[in-house]
């Protein structure tokens, strides 16, 4: 007969892994997911062809295939699994810093209306840009669609901020209230835009609302490298002040965390990276709000190893999505939203009930 | 060393405080005691520099603690809240680790994790430290918060003639008697060993028991302060907290406040043997 | 640690073994072809190239190409026009894409231009104007401008035929081209759209063109529109009750269609399509409202 002691003891003990190694195995999965994202494509050029291909973006053309091979692995391959990593990256790193600073493992970036205001400036593009805005939207070409996105976004967090902060101070309770208003008052105006819209503007507003990396170019690369180096350096900066926030906000200023600060920064820099990934590859759910919750389930709640491995981990799982995505229907394509789900729910699924569910309150 | 003086703070057009003054000094235990509403948590938010006074200002070594650094701050005093709650599942050692990650001075991991298995020990919880936090029963949840408040003040770096104090919302709150003691016993040792500790406290004996000085707050104010056996009076006692209380004194000195209710049932004269 | 590491080697290994799967079978498609290789997107145009005798030369199609119906069948699909993946179409190794100009994601469609295959925009202008126009196009790139002259012309004589028609319309009749109905509301056509067109090419007149493009509108609204034909798309039969439906939708159960049971069900690439069957279908929705009252003409 066990004892009640006993039983309690064997639930209780939690044995956390190295930091260090999980940063290793995480590196070496993205690593392999990203290698296989060369490789694999509807056209079937593998890569091997990789050093013609190279030859030819260099100018030595010396084969018939290799230009092919060139815009398949260079112009359309890299940058796609480069903006898949991107988009992962800071979709999860947002997740998993929203959840700290809201104590809350349902917690994700749409509560402070940055989805919301993206949607609504993307909305606002499509089906204005033939109207009403079509001179600013001329004027970007195929940009104006990305550049409305980040910025839609951006603007309604800090306008969220600006509402929230009282006296100086941003209560968090009233930011999350705020952030659902001002979420359902953007999405009030997308619906009424929508409403308006016509059939070919609507579908095009659906296609987009289900993200997709189709879209990958170089320029888009380079449009969001700028964000990924501030996001890479500011990002770690935050990590330790919010696993001081896990503890409580007021605890967290007992810790000498300048908690304003925290506060602000962390949710202008999830913004930032939601809108830059919204931007490039429309709406994609359901990577912010899974992969830290995973990363916990590896590591434990510190966020010091939740945030840097949910990067690592998002980005594998949005660029193995995005393999899914282009191969499972080719020569057409799904939208990765779809892939993300319905490969991703299962999983998360399954974690959860064989692990996690003691660990909530 | 943490002083308060004529501190007012409003909540709208209610004063919380009003005109307190209070200091806490290094290897001196001082315990707020009063009636529900007095104004104690806020007092003591207000001492560790959560919440701004509307008025008055609070001093750390006589300067004023709005004009200090929250990581400063974080060096030389540390805060056990009222009911913390952790929503993700750390382990007890993570939770003492965070005393230990202040804000330019967080140690390596392994010290870090070192210092906190000392703070654990302290509060005899050494082989807790890969338990659930949120699996622990609220006595040992407790002494974990307390051992991380501890923690901070071991690992902290101050100048030499700095010293560390420990303010203590309720720590005592929903204890059994036995966690009561150990709670208290484990805070004493924490002003025996120099350090200035300041504890919000609803029990009269135990605050008697322990403390060096007692300050009793009513609506706001302080109403009076000072040793022990001169706050547990009865005239004050029962006038401040508007029902007849008995205080029995013993034999060495030692008061016990007893409510009238109990004290009747068991007839005058239990501190007279 | 140990639990993590076996959660990492699962993944890696599902990752391995999914992701070597789907790379052996991409590797068996790829092949060389010598022949010209036409990929064609867009419904109106994949009819053309069947008109002219071009079906060979196809490779792919993308999913709107429904006529004829062997099209989707024997070719490989490229997805939803407005959807398509660069890789994706580079995978059916085409060495010309003919396009209707809705192609997209403009992405998508800047990287094919670059890509060194002859990417030609087709413009789509719904009008008795813009389908020869667009048939000539799609001759001249692919170097049968004689067949494509001959069917233009045949298409031009049709819709000419169809005007003189319309000419002996004594009252016309007033129709509501119902696209779909969605939770009890009906997305209409509206003024410049492809259904505006085809109505009235048929000699109808468009009770909804107050409205711009393809909108969903109240019951009331509808009800204003009172008209006495009600237009409705099908997709390929077993739509019976959809079409029934719409004439009890409460906008239009007082309506002089509802009254006298006009409903007519077409298909919608037929009717919307504006391709060489354009002013069949005009005719067709012709005949299919005037007949009873008398005023029908002849087959053109």
């Amino acid at each position: 007969m066990t004892t009640l002691d006993e039983t309690r003891f064997a639930a209780q003990s939690a044995v956390r892994p190295k930091r260090g190694n999980v940063f290793i195995a995480l590196s070496l999965l993205l690593a392999v997911i990203a290698v296989f994202s060369l490789a694999i494509g509807p056209t079937g050029i593998s890569l091997q062809a990789l050093p013609r291909a190279i030859a030819a973006a260099l100018g030595y053309a010396p084969e018939g295939t290799a230009e092919r091979d060139r815009l398949v692995l260079i112009d359309l391959r890299m940058p796609r699994t480069l903006l898949a990593a991107f988009v992962g990256a800071a979709l999860a790193t947002a997740g998993a810093m929203m959840q700290g600073l809201f104590r809350n493992p349902l917690a994700d970036p749409g509560l402070i209306g940055v989805s919301a205001g993206a949607a609504l400036a993307a909305v606002a593009t499509i089906v204005l840009g033939n109207t009403v805005g079509a001179p600013i939207v001329s004027l970007l070409g195929i940009y104006a669609l990305p550049v409305a996105a980040f910025f839609g976004g951006l603007i309604t967090t800090i306008g969220l901020v600006a509402i929230a902060a009282r006296r100086g101070q941003l209560a968090i309770g009233t930011l999350l209230l705020a952030g659902i208003a001002v979420g359902a008052f953007a999405s009030s105006i997308s619906g009424f835009l929508a409403y308006a819209s016509d059939d070919r503007e609507l579908r095009d507003l659906t296609l987009w609302s289900m993200g997709s990396l189709s879209g990958a170019s170089w320029q888009k690369v380079l449009a969001v490298l700028p964000f990924a180096i501030a996001l890479t350096f500011l990002v770690p900066r935050l990590t330790r002040a919010l696993n001081g926030f896990l503890l409580g906000e007021a605890e967290a200023l007992h810790l000498g965390i300048d908690t304003e600060r925290t506060k602000r920064l962390t949710v202008v820099t999830t913004a930032t990276a939601v809108g830059a990934a919204v931007a490039v590859a429309g709406v994609i759910g359901f990577v912010g709000l899974v992969v830290p919750h995973v990363m916990r389930l590896i590591s434990g709640p510190d966020n010091r190893v939740v945030i840097p491995g949910s990067a690592l981990l998002g980005a594998a799982l949005v660029i193995f999505a995005d393999i899914v995505a282009r191969m499972a229907v080719r020569p057409a394509e799904l939208p990765i939203g779809i892939v993300l789900a319905l490969v991703g729910a299962p999983v998360f699924l399954h974690l959860v009930l064989k692990r996690g569910v003691g660990g909530w309150e | 060393m943490l002083e308060a003086r004529n501190v007012s703070v409003r909540r709208g057009s209610k004063a919380l405080i009003a005109q307190a003054s209070l200091a806490i000094v290094p290897g001196r235990l001082t315990a707020i005691i009063g009636p529900n509403g007095a104004g104690k948590s806020t007092l003591l938010r207000t001492i560790a520099g959560e919440l701004k006074p509307s008025e008055g200002n609070v001093f750390l070594d006589g300067t004023d603690i709005a004009r200090i650094p929250v990581a400063r701050l974080a060096a030389r005093r540390s805060v056990v809240s009222q009911a913390s709650t952790l929503t993700f599942p750390f382990t007890v050692l993570e939770v003492v680790m965070l005393g230990a990650t202040v804000p330019g001075f967080a140690l390596r991991d392994a010290d870090a994790a070192a210092a906190a298995q000392d703070a654990l020990t302290s509060v005899g919880l050494h082989s807790f430290a890969p338990r659930l936090i949120n699996e622990l029963s609220g006595g040992e949840r407790q002494r974990v918060h307390i051992a991380r408040a501890i923690c901070q003040m071991n690992t902290a770096r101050r100048h030499p003639g700095e010293r560390a104090a420990i303010l203590l919302d309720e720590p005592t709150a929903s204890l059994d008697l036995k966690h009561q003691d150990d709670v208290l016993s484990l805070v004493k040792a924490q002003s025996q060993n120099g350090r200035a500790v300041l504890l919000v406290i609803h029990d009269l004996n135990l605050a008697a028991a322990f403390a060096d000085e007692i300050v009793l707050m009513a609506e706001g104010r302080i109403v009076a302060q000072g040793d022990p056996n001169d706050i547990l009076n009865e005239e004050l006692l029962s006038h401040t907290f508007g029902c007849r209380l008995r205080v029995e004194a013993f034999s060495d000195g030692r008061r016990l406040v007893l409510p009238n209710a109990i004290s009747r049932k068991m007839g005058r004269g239990v501190a007279a043997e | 640690m140990r639990e993590a590491r076996r959660l990492l080697f699962i993944a890696l290994s599902f990752a391995a073994t999914g992701l070597g799967c789907l790379h052996v079978l991409a590797a068996a498609e790829e092949n060389a072809a010598a022949t010209p290789r036409i990929l064609s997107i867009g419904g109106d145009i994949t009819e053309i190239l069947y008109d002219l005798g071009q079906q060979d030369k196809i490779v792919a199609v993308d999913t709107t190409s429904l006529y004829p119906a062997n099209a989707l069948k024997d070719k490989k699909a490229v997805g939803y026009m407005r959807a398509l993946s660069a890789e994706g179409v580079l995978s059916v190794n085409p060495t010309m894409i003919i396009a209707s100009e809705q192609a997209g994601p403009p992405e998508v469609v800047t990287a094919l231009k670059s890509s060194g295959i002859t990417y030609v925009d087709i413009s789509d202008k719904p009008s008795a104007v813009g389908v020869p126009e667009k048939i000539r196009h799609v001759g001249r790139v692919i170097g049968a401008e004689a067949a494509a002259d001959a069917l233009a012309k045949k298409v031009e004589s049709q819709f000419a035929a169809l005007e003189t028609e319309r000419k002996h319309i004594k009252t016309p009749k007033r129709a509501v081209f119902i696209l779909a109905i969605v939770n009890g509301r009906a997305t209409v056509g509206g003024s410049g759209t492809a259904a505006d067109a085809i109505l009235r090419l048929a000699g109808v007149e468009n009770a909804a063109a107050a409205v711009s493009g393809y909108k969903p509108v109240s019951d009331e609204q509808l009800t204003e529109f009172a008209p006495d034909v009600v237009v409705t798309m099908s997709r390929g039969g077993s739509d019976q009750h959809k079409a029934a439906q719409a004439l009890t939708l409460p906008g239009l159960s007082q309506s002089p269609a509802a009254k006298t049971n006009k409903i007519i069900e077409m298909d919608g690439l037929y009717v919307l399509g504006f391709g060489p069957r354009a002013p069949a279908a005009a005719h067709d929705l012709m005949k299919a409202i005037y007949a009873e009252a008398g005023q029908a003409a002849t087959a053109p």
